[in-house]
């Protein structure tokens, strides 16, 4: 069966909703909607399908899905996490005004991302990939009375379009060089001509925008201004993920073209730019929103060299601990009513949300045996043969350890008033349960990491083996100190207070890169305008030679004269100059 | 043959009929007769392209899938505005009756045979149009002078440029020109007249002030429905005259990247709602005419599509506008808030809007989609590129009107919108999504229209 069933339970969500007038049912639809396509997701079989949307001089336009392991994976990860995500939203979004629009607005969003990852051609997938886009734009911006969310859904979508039409631009030169748009016979075919070069290069550069990677990474800090639920989603399994998945797919292609360094040094680089990102920003949802950004590098430099399962298995760990800290995120933003991290406390006010959130930061450090510790052991034993690249891979995961544990201690100070206790208590279950469900999950998931390798047909990496075993040692060591020496940084009160202090005064050589980043998009939007103002000053000349030519009119009538002269003799005048160079350019050609 | 015959009557009929009429009747008799009249004669060129169109040639007129093709535009496209114009019109009486004028003459150039079809129609469409636009709005007289003497230049240079055709071929009917210095410089004489008609750069320049001069109906008129004339003649001359002088089209494709620039980047800066659809209009134009300039089926089939897309995509957006304009909304903080006013028509106006920008499932994309397509089929993957960084910088100033739609505001207040306007918005909604989501029969009409073109041009 063509898995574009697994569309229909959300699209009649999606009706229910909109039809539901005052919108006080309108959160049960939506779950229900979720649950009913992770309920039907094993109905939706491997294999291929087409179906024709269009046919044009004989070239057949098709909507190709494909299930294979890695879109299964995916699937099961947009339904399970999607349906937290919406139950998270309960509690969450807790106004009654806001339940039409939010409700539906988040069902597009899983439906575009489901699309996308059953889609196995270029059709589908960029049909998905622009709706993806329209979708986040629209949540990041669902605040539209904050200035803040409207200028970053504004950057969100003007950045994410060009991604959409860079992958346009590629789709179109795919199907001419292939005549086909389908994955399956466009890898069998490989590349061989300077066309398809830069069709893949404009593919690179969709990918990088859409998984916010190196220099096209600040639009997905900005959007954190979007609801809570929004940045677990978009953070965890959809949007961003999207990008390094069509790497994931078509990663022969990517080598073929000879892309690998490339990608590695986007994905060094990003990496780089994150955990500084990550070190610095005191906002509680910016630090694990870079540390998104982090992760995908990572995912990106696995599958660079080629370690295609440690890139999957990456992909498919993170999911779960980076929504459950969003969720963690979330919750001390309602309970306490701030974002910044240095006067967040009291999360151990309750032990449900503390330790949850804890199972994520563990998870998400690398601590044995947590998915996350798999999912680093496997991008170190990647690069294990390299002690070059090994040590700045240990470097990066001493910093994640550290800057995730500050994240935590810093919440996990003692109260500073019994009403952040009390918020911290009154939180509403389904906003912690899911909480629950996603730290058991960040436990389960591993053994994913020995069960993965059988049904991806893949290579899988021995613990067993002595290099394994030092690698893994040697993780957890570094982790350990990351861990304990951001406790011990970050438990005493002055410390804490002379950091915050620090932080914010002196930015590194690093953080300038993202500060220059932002510089470049504004310099790019400056030299725009610049040349449009060329164009703007040529229309004002037209009417400000009104003085000049305005004597010399053709008409007679005084009135005429009076309007007519001025502009429209020179726009006579610019259509004669147009008609002669017209003429000129006949006769040179 | 019965069904030609019945078409050219019901156009006589909407001719005379609506002229009559305004003498004597009430502006709702005058409504309801144009509306009737031309929902028949839409209903007569689906019939014809239903039967085949099977290229009946009647003297100077000749019934084919081209020619179908776009009567089926015009009709529809004046069947919206004269809804629109009921509602928004000063003088409503004489815009009906200047209307059927003006339609009579773009049956004309789409159903000609010979360039003195085209000449005759243009004129005839050209007229009333100036006089159009000077009823529709208080301040219009300098609109309209513009419009009137930039059409006279253009009739002029087009005469001109029948005057060396004749003298190199010895007939003004639709036939391949030899090369040749004075052919040469016809060609450059037809584009520069059709270009005009069609808001091609650097033939356009005064377009965005005559839009924004004119009352927004009129606008949706000129843009929607005028420029599309321009079109049809330019596809006529450019395929059947010229296809032999596969050189020429580079002009054509240099033309095409100057007007999409011109258009998108001066549309960057803009502050009124109505310019900026003006400039993005004229941006639209240059990716129709990059459409020709690939100068085969695929890409003239891609153009039509595209026509067909943005005349609706046209007429729609600036429906809204008119309605925003007549509660003193005409710029673009006039729409700051559109989503709390009035969430149809925020919803209905940002769908226009990415379709211009080519958002999948809508007409916009198919275009689009064909042209660069086409372009890239044909080893001018630069024209593709070009235009792919064109509609970057258009998602600027399309994204500068779609936030400030959902920004939200203090105060605010349904407002309600008439039954006109929700029409007329409706249509255009349905029929970009439709044809979007399925766009096979669109495609396979513009397939065939191009595909007669190209074989009348052989």
């Amino acid at each position: 069966m063509d898995p574009l069933f697994l569309l229909l339970p959300l699209l009649a969500a999606m009706a229910a909703v909109a039809a539901d007038r005052n919108g006080a049912r309108a959160r049960y639809y939506a779950l229900i909607g979720s649950a009913l396509g992770l309920a039907m997701l094993p109905l939706a079989g491997f294999g291929t399908h087409s179906l024709t949307w269009f046919s044009v001089g004989g070239t057949a336009i098709q909507i190709t899905t494909s299930i294979t392991p890695l879109s299964f994976m995916l699937l099961f990860l947009v339904l399970a996490i999607g349906s937290l995500v919406l139950a998270y939203s309960f509690g969450f979004m807790d106004l009654p005004s806001e339940q039409r629009r939010f409700y539906t607005e988040m069902l597009a969003f899983e439906a575009a991302m489901l699309a996308f990852a059953m889609s196995g051609g270029f059709i589908l997938l960029f049909i998905a990939w622009e709706f993806l886009s329209l979708s986040s734009y629209l949540l990041i911006g669902f605040w539209h009375g904050r200035e803040k969310a409207v200028a970053a859904a504004r950057k969100a979508i003007t950045i994410v379009l060009i991604s959409d039409i860079a992958l346009l631009a590629a789709v179109v030169m795919f199907l001419n060089v292939y005549g086909t748009l389908s994955f399956s016979s466009i890898l069998a075919a490989g590349i061989s001509s300077n066309l398809q070069l830069a069709a893949m290069a404009l593919l690179l550069i969709a990918v990088i925008t859409k998984s916010a990677q190196f220099p096209m990474q600040e639009w997905l800090t900005d959007a954190m201004a979007g609801p809570t639920p929004v940045s677990a989603y978009l953070h965890s399994t959809t949007m961003v993920k999207a990008g390094v998945f069509v790497v994931l797919v078509l990663l022969p292609l990517f080598s073929a073209a000879g892309m690998m360094p490339a990608l590695l040094a986007i994905a060094a680089v990003t990496i780089a730019v994150a955990i500084a990102g990550t070190l610095r920003e005191h906002q509680i949802k910016r630090v694990i929103a870079y540390s998104t950004v982090e992760e995908l590098g990572l995912i990106l430099l696995a599958a660079s060299v080629g370690a295609v399962f440690a890139a999957i298995y990456f992909f498919f760990a993170q999911s779960f601990y980076k929504s459950l800290l969003f969720f963690g995120a979330g919750n001390s933003m309602k309970a306490t009513g701030s974002e910044d991290l240095y006067t967040i406390t009291g999360l151990g006010s309750s032990r449900l949300v503390k330790y949850t959130v804890l199972f994520g930061a563990l998870s998400l450090a690398g601590f044995i045996p947590f998915d996350g510790f798999f999912a680093n052991f496997g991008i170190a034993s990647a690069f294990a043969a390299n002690l070059a690249a090994y040590a700045l891979i240990s470097a990066a995961s001493l910093a994640t350890s550290f800057y995730i544990f500050r994240w935590f201690m810093l919440q996990d100070r003692k109260p500073a008033s019994a009403a952040v206790a009390t918020g911290f208590l009154g939180l509403p279950r389904s906003m912690t349960y899911p909480m629950a469900v996603l730290a058991a999950a960040t436990i389960a998931a591993s053994g994913a990491f020995f069960v993965f390798p059988n049904v991806f047909g893949l290579q899988g990496i021995s613990l067993q083996s002595y290099a394994g075993a030092i690698a893994a040692v040697v993780e957890t060591a570094v982790v350990a100190v990351g861990a304990v020496a951001a406790v011990l940084f970050y438990t005493r009160k002055a410390r804490v207070n002379k950091t915050a202090a620090v932080a914010s005064a002196a930015p590194t050589r690093i953080t300038i890169v993202a500060e220059a980043t932002n510089a470049i998009y504004a310099h790019l939007a400056a030299f725009v305008e610049a040349v449009a103002r060329g164009f703007a000053f040529f229309d004002d000349w037209l009417i400000s030679a009104y003085d000049v030519a305005g004597h010399v009119s053709v008409l007679t009538g005084s009135r005429l004269r009076r309007i007519a002269s001025g502009s429209v003799n020179t726009y006579v005048l610019v259509f004669a100059i147009g008609l002669a160079l017209l003429a000129i350019a006949v006769v040179v050609v | 043959m019965l069904l030609d015959y019945a078409f050219m009557a019901s156009v006589a009929a909407l001719v005379f009929g609506s002229v009559t009429l305004r003498l004597a009747s009430s502006k709702r008799a005058m409504f309801w007769f144009s509306s009737v009249v031309l929902a028949v004669i839409l209903a007569l060129t689906l019939l014809l392209q239903y039967t085949g169109g099977s290229a009946t040639s009647m003297g100077i007129l000749s019934f084919n899938p081209f020619s179908l093709f776009f009567a089926m535009l015009f009709t529809a496209g004046v069947l919206l505005v004269n809804t629109l114009a009921y509602a928004r019109a000063r003088d409503y009486g004489n815009f009906a009756a200047l209307a059927a004028l003006a339609l009579s003459g773009m049956y004309l150039v789409a159903f000609a045979n010979s360039l003195v079809s085209v000449f005759i129609g243009l004129e005839l469409m050209s007229l009333p149009s100036v006089f159009m636009v000077l009823l529709s709005k208080r301040d219009s007289m300098e609109a309209a002078t513009k419009l009137f003497i930039m059409a006279a230049l253009s009739i002029a240079t087009l005469s001109m440029a029948m005057v060396l055709i004749y003298g190199a071929s010895g007939t003004l009917s639709f036939q391949q020109a030899n090369e040749g210095a004075l052919v040469g410089f016809a060609f450059v004489l037809f584009v520069a007249a059709l270009g005009f008609e069609a808001s091609v750069f650097p033939f356009n320049v005064l377009l965005p002030d005559v839009y924004q001069g004119s009352g927004a109906y009129m606008t949706a008129m000129l843009g929607g429905v005028n420029k599309k004339v321009g079109f049809a003649a330019l596809l006529q001359v450019l395929i059947l005259l010229f296809i032999t002088l596969k050189a020429d089209f580079a002009v054509v494709a240099i033309l095409a990247v100057a007007t999409m620039f011109y258009g998108n980047l001066v549309a960057l800066l803009q502050t009124d709602l109505k310019r900026l659809l003006a400039y993005s209009s004229i941006s639209q134009a240059g990716y129709i005419l990059l459409g020709i300039a690939v100068a085969n089926q695929a890409g003239v089939s891609g153009s039509l599509v595209q026509i067909f897309a943005h005349m609706f995509l046209f007429v729609g957006a600036m429906s809204i506008v008119a309605w925003l304009e007549s509660k003193g909304r005409s710029d673009i903080d006039g729409t700051l808030g559109l989503y709390k006013d009035n969430r149809l028509m925020a919803i209905a106006l940002s769908i226009f809007l990415l379709s211009m920008v080519g958002l999948p499932f809508t007409t916009g994309f198919v275009g689009k989609f064909l042209i660069f397509l086409s372009a890239v089929n044909s080893g001018l993957a630069i024209l593709a590129i070009l235009g792919i960084i064109n509609s970057v910088i258009s998602i600027f100033y399309y994204a500068k009107v779609l936030t400030s739609m959902y920004t939200a505001k203090v105060g605010g207040y349904r407002i309600r919108v008439d039954a006109q306007t929700l029409a007329v918005v409706g249509v255009c909604l349905a029929l970009t999504v439709l044809f979007g989501v399925y766009p096979q029969p669109l495609v396979h009409l513009a397939g065939s229209a191009s595909s007669y073109l190209f074989a009348a041009g052989a």
